[in-house]
């Protein structure tokens, strides 16, 4: 293929995924590895390091979420604590727990919470303010003018101690599996922490910013960031991102979740399969 | 909004991340303009897959690798490129990095240490990797 078909293309493409990153907190990587390496016939590790310059560049792009209160920086720091040092304890056991036992485990777990999303579908937002102790002690609360509901939205965090177990086990899957993380963090922000999902949402895409900045070393390094690919990913994906966050701002959080759900329900469906032994890509 | 302190610490970790964003874009296009004008867009067709030996146009592996090719004459565009990633790699870092100061100067201890947990995870799990040399 030419170069400059190619980057056209594969600009183009990184602008959508760019948008559905950035409203869902995912970073794109999700979409971006399967599209570069199934249509573009892109080798799986160049995909990568293109995926994991995406997710910065998503993080990037969706800044003005924390501006507009919808993204908690308090929150995000919070919580990154936990799945930042999941991430390396996962290193560490990479090699040692076997891989496809806990695949299948993460992808019956995965159904569970898509049967949960499903459930709680049409809440749009929790319908009290919690009065949980950590949330109380360490300020994970905020508010956000909802340019949907038209009105400001206060929420606070609720069952945090098992929001920050679940983020480190996120944390330690990612680490050792090698996949990201962000539908984890939305997940747990969600399901079990019940802040509203454009909160979750934006949130993620800061947090996986950070996580994802820890780990481009480690794809750079090892030659898998290819700048003739990685940057016309990047382009699409930060002007995708900037475009997302004036969408998100406007939609409801009924309709993000719905968005969301069918990422869940594939992610656990590859999962499911890989522990399997079944590789999609 | 917490303890009093405002929303100052977030304008300032948007804004660096926004800035960093758009510094990576600018530096990524100009690399990109300067590659066009080389020919290289005529020159190559992309190499879709790694090779096993050696680094194709376009991958660089260590810092030092992208200043040579920015003191190379005539310089090589996609180290400008390359230079464009690794601003947008460094901005989140930069930008916890920067919410330190930020939260002492807030009045929030707490989160100020918070921060700096993170920054150092980060800087950890940089180094642990390798990183970038």
């Amino acid at each position: 293929m030419s170069l400059t078909i190619f980057s056209v293309a594969v600009l183009f493409t990184s602008v959508g995924a760019g948008a559905v990153g950035s409203i869902l907190g995912l970073g794109g990587g999700i979409l971006l590895v399967p599209i570069l390496t199934i249509f573009y016939g892109v080798d799986l590790h160049y995909a990568m390091g293109a995926s994991i310059i995406s997710v910065i560049a998503t993080s990037s792009g969706a800044a003005s979420y924390l501006r507009t209160g919808l993204s908690n920086l308090r929150i995000g720091l919070f919580l990154v604590l936990a799945t930042i040092s999941g991430a390396l304890v996962g290193a560490l056991l990479a090699g040692v727990v076997p891989v496809r036992a806990l695949e299948l485990i993460l992808g019956l777990a995965l159904s569970y919470s898509a049967f949960t999303t499903v459930r709680q579908l049409h809440d749009e937002l929790p319908e009290r303010l919690s009065e949980d102790r950590f949330a109380l002690r360490f300020d994970l609360e905020g508010r956000y003018h909802d340019l949907r509901l038209g009105r400001e939205v206060a929420y606070r965090a609720q069952r945090v101690a098992p929001g920050f177990v679940a983020m480190f086990g996120a944390g330690v899957l990612s680490g050792m599996l090698g996949i990201g993380s962000g539908a984890f963090k939305v997940l747990a922000m969600d399901y079990l922490m019940r802040l509203p999902m454009k909160v979750s949402t934006a949130t993620s895409n800061f947090m996986i910013g950070l996580t994802a900045a820890a780990t481009a070393g480690i794809y750079w390094s090892r030659g898998d960031i290819n700048v003739l690919i990685a940057a016309p990913v990047a382009i699409g994906v930060l002007a995708g991102a900037y475009l997302g966050t004036m969408l998100m701002a406007r939609m409801r959080n009924t309709t993000v979740r719905k968005l969301f759900l069918p990422i869940v329900v594939y992610l656990a469906l590859s999962m499911i399969l890989r522990g399997l032994g079944i590789h999609l890509r | 909004m917490s303890a009093g302190t405002g929303p100052s610490v977030e304008r300032l970790v948007a804004r660096t991340l926004l800035a960093g964003g758009l510094i990576g874009m600018a530096l990524i296009l100009v690399g990109g303009a300067f590659y066009a004008v080389h020919g290289g867009f005529h020159h190559h067709a992309v190499h879709l897959s790694r090779p096993p030996l050696g680094s194709p146009a376009g991958v660089f592996t260590s810092l030092r690798q992208v200043l040579d090719g920015l003191r190379r004459r005539p310089m090589d565009p996609l180290a400008l490129t390359a230079l464009g990633l690794v601003a947008l790699m460094a901005t989140p870092i930069i930008a916890v990095a920067l919410a330190v100061p930020a939260f002492l100067r807030a009045g929030d201890r707490r989160y100020a240490t918070i921060a700096a947990i993170v920054l150092t995870m980060l800087v950890v799990s940089l180094a642990v990797a390798g990183g970038i040399h």
